[in-house]
């Protein structure tokens, strides 16, 4: 039973990055923009983020405010940063894998030149805890309690609150309406009056400051607080674009594909400490293959079937309507 | 002086190089049905857009109850009263008809949706025309009458007051269009004023009070129904007579080239099948038409006929030889010829030059290719010689990108390169969608070529001229089924429009007597 | 007929004007996105360290001229794997997994050269080829996956980068022969393995980058002269045409990934056998679990190349110019990392110039030559409406 409770405490903080950019990618691709650049993006947040939190750590703030503060400081962060996206894709009209691909190339390199420059490092340590061993009152709850309120972070809590205002917005408002029938047919959406420049604008913009989030949350959950620009976030700004696939662009399924996802790599870093896993003996390095190999297999089953938004990738172009 | 709901005057649009619109004016009465009438590229598509601020122009007023009004987009259109239903429909699949019709003018409160006011109100209006629909239905679920039914209502649901119809009967079967038609009568006499765009003469004398012809970007005239007649309104459009029947030989029928046999196809959008086990035969020297509304199977069945898709069962016989499981290079070989549905998506490389494009069934033979390496020198010499002998027109020759062709000389360049290529069969898919009338007559007539050269020609066409006047022989589709044979030369436009709507049948058995 | 004010069109163009204009106008949007780079780059120079910015921009600039060698050395790897990436660009396909097939040739010549005994005369020869034969399997199963289970390429070449890049690293880690675990990296490979030094003082440029430049004019003439150039173009602007045309779409997806994957196995190679100025030594390979970097330089490299080999030919050389600069750069104070940042933000305009300079060009027409009214025919207004037709439809 401590290995359940071991692997949910554990795979929870590495779910909520992923679910964050997920919503994010779903966001800007619903909208019509394909968002390869969730990598580049997340790293962004996770660094300003981290900067935040380096320059705030010697107050005697409360970490758990610092997170809330520094969330702000992230996603604004990611924000701005999806703007080089939106511009070029939605007002350039550019190639949006091939952004993509650039700004994700932009921010390792930016990081390490920043970190040499200014701390002489590859990026940037902090000494912050924002470990919660317990929760006062809700970790006393049998099981429950254990599964969810002891050795865990604040982003777990905040992630599922994002993920219930996006369902929300996506499916209950006036915006998500719009910006779902411009991922779908922009040309209908523009000829009842909806400005598809500004929705767009707007899917990115929101994936933006979800990345940048999710790329904090991946610092706090699972890098303890630091960013450095070699591994970046290892990946997992794709490995959210392939939840999304998964998830078929839909944010509950892109919750079960987030957790599935995570429960994979936390297994994958936890073998030795599954007696029946490491008696394997299997070298480690293929577990951590597995979210990998895992993200193959899940798309080759599921890649026919699956229904991409219709216009996403397609920049829209008023003049030729 | 008459009182105009709208007027645009004077309306000039230019696009890069040309001018789509020039010096056009249009009048629309209050409760009139008005027709504008032109061929392809005359440019009715430009003037409407500029109605419904799609476009600006460049020169010219628009009025509205005799004042003047600048339209920068579509929210200016709808905010005059001004609705369209496009000729490609602007719906969103994955949504419903409900959340469709209110796109764009959501009812809601502090931004969340309110959709019950909406649907009371897209329901009443529903009863009041005749118009239809399921509002919870998913668009892709319903059929295409249901979907034009849908952006009516959503033209009402904004109380518009002007509305624009964009070629709305090209999809639709004779029984359907006579409802149309009757709504969009309706409709006037509730006092809405209707722009018809249209290019079917028919259509026109039924229903419009007046109309308004162009041709090649300028204003011709504008006529009352009442004073004119079909052939007045044609030379119009057209600025020569035009004849309505096409000269035929008689031809002696050869033996069969083309066998299909219980040939069923699966659908991609549905679980049922989209061909349930259709068989017919065509011979040499016979044009055998294959009639039907769109999406009543003919594209998936043109597609497992020519090898893009598999079938799930049945047989197909090329020139005595089974192609069922063949594959495309194969059945071309072996005598099938293809003219595609889409001459953009499948016919053309557009990025290819002219040149390019006309070989691309035939780039790996050996005359063009050696070891691998293409014979430039033979493809320009055979590409020039196509262009000849088939008057297919360009800017720069041989070399000209197929981009830049106009679509009339796409469709030559497909037509010389599968007529040129050896074959037994043509299979033509809508070979005169799109193109103005001149086009058409040349297409028509390399067709019948062809059956006069003692090849079979399997045509598919949803426009009931060409099928009346162009084959020799009308199957039509319903549903996946061949549900009749007919003979054009003893049939009628009504009864055809039976069959297609499904109305009418003769059993497979009949129908394997008959022959 | 009817007249108007044309600008954007001339009748009676020959087809060396067409060539030309083309060619250019792609030329002319590159060198706009590399002055945009180098422009931000001298930004960031200028707010690290204004001191010493114009003397270590001019390093950047020029510095590569006095290392030549190093300059074609380095070209070597991004060369191939530009090749990689800008022949999968021709047929559609977007290879961002030039990493994962490099670190697996990489890998593959690695193995041949220590574990396999050869005659010396063909051993870099066998080492050379290994490297291709792996590169080719990474190219293969994303190729296979995008074919016949319709995934898309983008997702599966950036797994294979991640799972190639911990598979190489363990295999190495795990293999003595190899493995010198006290310096975590890679043994000096033995002398025979390594590629002929072109034997340029002080510098490793070796036979590689002469091998490099033929494979890429052989590409070229692939390209533009061959049934198979034919086919994967056609299929890389419509692939529903060329299917149409009886092309098999499936083989050349796989074909396509495969010699992608080959050319980039191929960069590794090169990469890890080039000889070392240093007597006794060689180059070696750190398993720290980091994506090679030359891949996505690949992207960059194609990019700038118009996805043409001649045209990538040189934007490899031009990249690695500018990198020996941003390490001579170094030495005034200025981080080498400034290149890459410059290289990021190179290919993020060239993936817009062409619109851009088209729009310059635009007002350069519209606002200074202003020519006299010309005739054009009813063709064009159908030409044109077809053209709104054909985006629409390629927009639905």
């Amino acid at each position: 039973m401590s290995t359940v409770y071991y692997l949910i405490q554990n795979m929870l903080p590495v779910a909520i990055p992923l679910l964050l950019v997920a919503l994010g990618g779903m966001f800007s691709e619903r909208s019509g923009i394909v968002n390869i650049a969730l990598e580049g993006i997340m790293l962004f947040g996770a660094f300003f983020g981290a900067l935040f939190v380096f320059f705030i750590q010697k107050s005697q703030i409360d970490p758990q405010v610092i997170i809330l503060i520094g969330m702000v400081v992230a996603g604004f962060s990611g924000l701005i940063y999806s703007l080089l996206l939106s511009f070029a894709a939605v007002t350039m009209k550019a190639n949006q894998t091939i952004t993509g691909v650039s700004l994700n190339m932009l921010i390792p390199a930016a990081i390490l030149l920043f970190s040499k420059m200014f701390f002489n490092s590859d990026g940037i340590t902090t000494n912050m805890n924002f470990y919660i061993r317990k929760v006062p009152v809700l970790g006393d709850i049998p099981f429950i309690g254990e599964m969810f309120f002891q050795k865990t972070y604040l982003t777990v809590v905040l992630g599922l609150f994002f993920l219930v205002i996006s369902v929300i917005v996506f499916y209950k408002t006036r915006f998500g309406l719009r910006l779902r029938a411009c991922g779908e047919h922009p040309q209908a959406a523009d000829s009842v009056g909806i400005n598809v420049y500004f929705m767009r604008y707007a899917g990115v913009s929101i994936s933006g400051i979800l990345g940048g989030i999710g790329g904090f949350f991946y610092s706090v959950g699972v890098l303890d607080g630091n960013v450095n620009g070699h591994t970046g976030v290892a990946g997992f700004g794709f490995l959210a674009l392939a939840v999304m696939i998964f998830g078929q662009w839909k944010p509950i399924r892109i919750l079960l594909a987030a957790l599935f996802f995570a429960f994979l790599r936390t297994l994958a870093y936890s073998v030795v400490l599954i007696p029946f896993l490491d008696n394997l003996g299997i070298n480690q390095t293929y577990y951590k293959m597995l979210p990998y190999i895992a993200t193959m297999v899940v798309l080759a089953f599921t890649s026919r079937k699956s229904r991409a938004p219709k216009a996403e990738g397609i920049p829209y172009d008023k003049a030729l309507r | 002086m008459e009182n105009y709901i709208v007027e645009m005057l004077n309306i000039t649009k230019e696009f890069p190089g040309i001018i789509a619109n020039d010096n056009i004016t249009l009048n629309l009465k209050k409760g009139e049905v008005h027709a504008l009438l032109g061929e392809n590229g005359a440019g009715k598509s430009t003037l409407v857009s500029v109605l419904f601020g799609l476009y600006q122009a460049e020169k010219g007023e628009i009025k509205k109850n005799g004042k003047e009004v600048k339209i920068n987009n579509p929210n200016d259109a709808n905010d005059l009263g001004i609705g369209m239903v496009h000729q490609h429909f602007k719906l969103v699949e994955i949504f419903t008809v409900l959340e469709n019709i209110i796109l764009g003018v959501e009812p809601n409160t502090l931004g969340f949706l309110q959709k019950t006011d909406a649907r009371k109100k897209v329901m009443e209006l529903s009863g009041k025309y005749g118009l239809k629909i399921n509002p919870d239905a998913l668009i892709e679920e319903i059929s295409i009458g249901m979907q034009q039914r849908a952006e009516i209502l959503k033209m009402l649901y904004r109380e518009n007051e002007i509305l624009i119809f964009d070629e709305p009967t090209a999809v639709l079967t004779p029984q359907e269009i006579k409802e149309l038609l009757k709504i969009m009568r309706d409709l006037a006499q509730e006092g809405k004023s209707v722009l018809f765009i249209t290019h079917k003469l028919n259509e026109i004398i039924e229903v419009a009070d007046r109309c308004t012809v162009l041709r090649k970007g300028k204003y011709i005239g504008t006529v009352d129904i009442k004073d004119t007649t079909k052939e007045e309104l044609s030379r119009m459009m057209v600025g020569r007579d035009i004849s309505f029947n096409i000269e035929k030989k008689l031809t002696e029928v050869k033996e069969v080239v083309l066998s299909v046999k219980n040939v069923t196809v699966p659908s991609k959008l549905h679980k049922n099948n989209a061909v349930k086990n259709i068989s017919f035969d065509v011979r040499g020297g016979e044009i055998v038409c294959l009639a039907g509304i769109d999406g009543n199977g003919q594209t998936e069945f043109i597609s497992a006929l020519t090898g893009l898709e598999k079938v799930s069962s049945g047989t197909i016989i090329l020139g005595g030889k089974d192609i069922t499981k063949s594959s495309i290079r194969k059945r071309s070989v072996s005598g099938m010829s293809h003219i595609p549905e889409d001459r953009h998506k499948h016919g053309l490389i557009l990025d290819y030059s002219l040149e390019e494009n006309l070989v691309l069934q035939r780039y790996w033979q050996p005359e063009f290719q050696n070891k691998g390496f293409i014979r430039f020198h033979a493809v320009r010499n055979y590409a020039e010689c196509l262009i000849k002998k088939y008057d297919v027109r360009s800017g720069q020759g041989p070399i000209t990108m197929a981009r830049s062709m106009s679509g009339g000389n796409q469709q030559k360049a497909i037509i010389a390169r599968e007529i040129d290529k050896d074959h037994e069969v043509l299979v033509a898919v809508q070979p005169t969608r799109g193109l103005d009338v001149g086009a058409v007559e040349y297409i028509h007539k390399q067709l019948i070529s062809r059956r006069d050269c003692g090849k079979g020609v399997l045509l598919v066409s949803l426009e009931l001229d060409e099928v009346m006047n162009v084959s020799d022989r009308i199957l039509v589709m319903y549903e996946g089924e061949i549900v009749g044979e007919l003979d054009p030369k003893k049939t009628t436009v009504q009864e055809l429009g039976l069959y297609m709507s499904g109305a009418k049948r003769n059993t497979v058995k009949e129908i394997d007597n008959a022959e | 007929m009817q007249s108007k004010k044309s600008s954007s069109r001339n009748k009676g163009i020959t087809l060396k004007n067409i060539t030309e204009s083309k060619g250019f106008t792609a030329f002319t949007s590159v060198l706009l996105a590399i002055f945009l780079g180098l422009i931000f780059g001298f930004i960031v120079m200028a707010f690290a360290g204004p001191q010493n910015v114009f003397k270590g921009f001019s390093y950047i600039l020029l510095g590569g001229f006095g290392r030549f060698g190093d300059v074609l050395y380095f070209a070597t790897p991004i060369l191939m794997t530009g090749l990689s990436v800008g022949l999968a660009f021709r047929m559609g396909l977007f290879n961002i997994g030039a990493s994962g097939q490099y670190t697996m040739g990489m890998f593959f010549a690695l193995y041949v050269g220590f574990m396999w005994d050869l005659p010396p005369e063909i051993h870099w020869i066998a080492a050379i080829i290994a490297g291709m034969v792996g590169g080719m399997l990474w190219g293969f199963i994303p190729g296979i996956f995008k074919a016949f289970l319709n995934v898309n390429e983008v997702i599966t070449t950036i797994m294979f980068n991640y799972i190639g890049m911990y598979l190489v690293d363990m295999l190495i880690q795990g293999n003595l022969v190899l493995y010198l675990s006290s310096n975590a990296r890679t043994n000096y490979l033995p002398r025979t393995v390594q590629l002929p030094s072109l034997g340029i003082m002080g510098s490793n440029v070796n036979v590689g980058i002469i091998m490099a430049v033929i494979i890429g004019i052989i590409l070229f003439i692939v390209l533009e002269k061959t049934t198979f150039g034919y086919e994967l173009k056609a299929t890389g602007f419509n692939k529903h045409a060329s299917n149409y045309a009886g092309m098999k779409g499936k083989t050349n997806i796989i074909l396509t990934m495969v010699i992608a994957g080959g050319l980039a196995g191929l960069g590794g190679a090169f990469a890890i056998l080039a000889p070392s100025a240093i007597a006794g030594s060689s180059m070696t390979y750190e398993p720290i679990n980091i994506i090679a970097v030359n891949g996505f330089n690949g992207i960059a490299v194609a990019l700038l190349g118009s996805a043409n080999p001649i045209g990538i030919i040189f934007s490899a050389t031009f990249i690695s110019f500018i990198q020996r600069g941003g390490t001579l750069a170094n030495l005034v104070g200025y981080k080498p990392e400034i290149i890459d940042v410059v290289i990021a933000v190179i290919i993020y305009f060239s993936a817009f110039a062409m619109i851009m300079n088209s729009g310059i060009g635009r007002f350069i027409k519209k606002y200074i030559i202003k020519k006299p009214h010309t005739n054009i025919l009813l063709e064009d207004l159908e030409a044109v409406e077809e053209e709104i037709e054909v985006q629409n439809k390629e927009a639905e």
